[in-house]
């Protein structure tokens, strides 16, 4: 079953500026591991922040969950965000609070004002967020300020969180930029082993190409806004790497 | 438009030979030339605005022998037993606790208004953030003195005014610092917060009040700081707490008093500034 499904995707950040994403088309089954390669600059954060309406497209078609994103309401947006879990490149904890209410942060779009004010979240979601904890291997750091963990364990933090959401898609943005190689293939292995206990469909934007073909079935490949590549990861060879990477190496 | 023909790097400038189309100039059109303008300008007004005042530099340095000998002749010694007077000390009280409700209210008043006032977050930038920077910049424009005149003048003597008069000044003189804070937050948080379908105001809860809380809480010791300052005069004009003493006893010409209210005064401004001094080293600390 399609769980997303993009057509003829345009956005750009101004309206004289230069066009990010070019018309891309593509859609995800419910049990994708898709990834999306391509040089920087190619427009792959964009194209992720379109889904969740982060980045407002110019034009184009997005059906989310039968959904169409483009033409939400500020409410019904809200609502679609809440069924969308991300993970940043740059995790986007919040530095000085706990881990626990980093983790809790998922859970915002189901909780009210007063509750967000004092912190005080339902006695389901506080025992959600310890399970997941002990899943991404936190649960002795619980009480910890997330600046005070390592890069890998402050990435597992924003797992939790977006897991927190008990999401229909989620969205990866780099998540391992950041963080070593032996790092890196750890988180990749977690994400990806989440997201088949849980059946969430991903979408994954990743330049490192052997980690892409590594843990995704599916592939995009962008160059400079435009789709160059969409298939499984068994077609994706040498010759079509070297297209898309084609101007990274000028 | 690059046509600098008046440069005086031209002589300098080496590659003439018409193969080389490689160029550059430090001076640059019109940037150079207006930032030399505004320079020029600069000393213009200082030397007109001298020549208009008339300042007599000969006398300037005599002032400090004839400062201290109107000190010594006239506010010495200060009349100390004045000062230790039980009531005079109900006025010390009473400034002190003006400066607190002022700070206080004005800082509970710059929450939302620095929130409203930050380009980055505020709930809407073509209505709520022009209003919220008009209230701050009002608040700014007008001298503490000026809003004391004006709550004396519609509620009377007291110290509600000078309240009134302290918050205002605090909400203008704070409520610019958080907003800048704000505007200057890492918006990572707050883009992982808006991910997760949070509203505005949990967004603002859970992305942005932790990234200013230490600042806030810098502002909050300065904001006492200044209020204090400005509670100990604005009695002046009748808005309670001790600057009703001393405008009385200036009046009076009791020159050995004015000069006790004025070493109580110090003294009190040395050990707040030694207070908040302390607490700012230790929120500084936090992290």
């Amino acid at each position: 079953m399609k769980i997303l499904d993009v057509k003829e995707l345009h956005a750009s950040y101004s309206a004289s500026g230069p066009e990010i994403l070019k018309g891309i088309s593509f859609s995800i089954e419910d049990d994708d591991f898709f990834a999306i390669i391509g040089p920087s600059g190619a427009g792959k954060s964009t194209l992720i922040r379109c889904i969740n309406r982060l980045v407002e497209p110019t034009s184009g078609v997005i059906v989310f969950d039968n959904r169409s994103v483009t033409t939400l309401s500020r409410k019904g947006l809200k609502l679609l965000r809440r069924d969308i879990g991300m993970i940043f490149q740059e995790f986007n904890l919040i530095n000085r609070m706990s881990v626990m209410d980093n983790v809790l942060s998922g859970r915002l779009g189901y909780t009210g004002n007063l509750r967000t004010l004092f912190r005080s979240f339902r006695r389901d979601d506080i025992d959600h967020a310890l399970q997941l904890l002990e899943r991404v291997g936190l649960i002795d750091h619980v009480d910890k300020r997330a600046d005070e963990l390592s890069g890998g364990q402050r990435q597992r933090v924003g797992i939790a969180r977006a897991l927190m959401q008990n999401p229909k898609l989620l969205l990866v943005d780099e998540p391992t930029s950041a963080l070593d190689p032996k790092i890196s293939r750890e988180v990749m292995g977690l994400i990806k082993q989440m997201a088949t206990e849980l059946k969430v469909p991903c979408l994954c934007n990743i330049h490192d190409v052997d980690l892409a073909k590594e843990f995704c079935n599916k592939i995009i490949g962008l160059q400079d806004g435009i789709k160059m590549f969409d298939g499984l990861t068994e077609d994706m060879d040498q010759g079509k790497l070297d297209e898309i990477y084609a101007m990274e190496v000028l | 438009m690059s046509t600098p023909t008046m440069s005086p790097q031209d002589s300098r400038h080496i590659a003439k030979d018409a193969q080389s189309t490689l160029q550059w100039r430090r001076f640059k059109f019109p940037g150079s030339l207006i930032r030399y303008a505004v320079w020029l300008s600069v000393f213009v007004f200082l030397a007109y605005s001298v020549e208009y005042l008339e300042i007599p530099l000969e006398r300037l340095l005599g002032i400090f022998g004839r400062m201290g000998a109107t000190l010594a002749n006239r506010y010495y010694p200060p009349d100390m037993e004045y000062i230790m007077d039980a009531d005079y000390m109900r006025y010390v009280v009473e400034t002190i606790q003006m400066a607190y409700l002022g700070a206080l209210f004005g800082l509970v008043a710059t929450v939302p208004l620095g929130w409203f006032a930050s380009y980055n977050m505020t709930p809407s930038r073509c209505f709520v953030y022009p209003v919220a920077r008009l209230v701050t910049m009002s608040c700014r424009a007008v001298h503490e003195m000026i809003f004391a005149i004006i709550f004396v003048a519609i509620l009377g003597y007291g110290m509600l005014p000078g309240v009134l008069a302290l918050t205002f000044f605090c909400t203008g003189f704070a409520g610019k610092l958080f907003a800048e804070e704000i505007e200057a937050i890492d918006i990572g948080p707050v883009e992982a917060m808006r991910a997760t379908g949070a509203n505005l105001f949990q967004i603002m809860v859970f992305g942005v009040f932790p990234q200013v809380r230490v600042a806030f809480t810098g502002i909050a010791i300065y904001t006492w700081d200044v209020a204090f300052r400005a509670a100990t005069v604005v009695g002046f004009f009748g808005a309670g707490g001790m600057g009703w003493y001393l405008k009385r006893n200036v009046l009076q010409i009791e020159s050995e008093r004015v000069a006790a209210i004025l070493v109580s005064i110090i003294i009190l401004v040395f050990i707040s500034e030694m207070l908040s001094a302390w607490a700012r080293n230790t929120v500084m600390k936090m992290k």
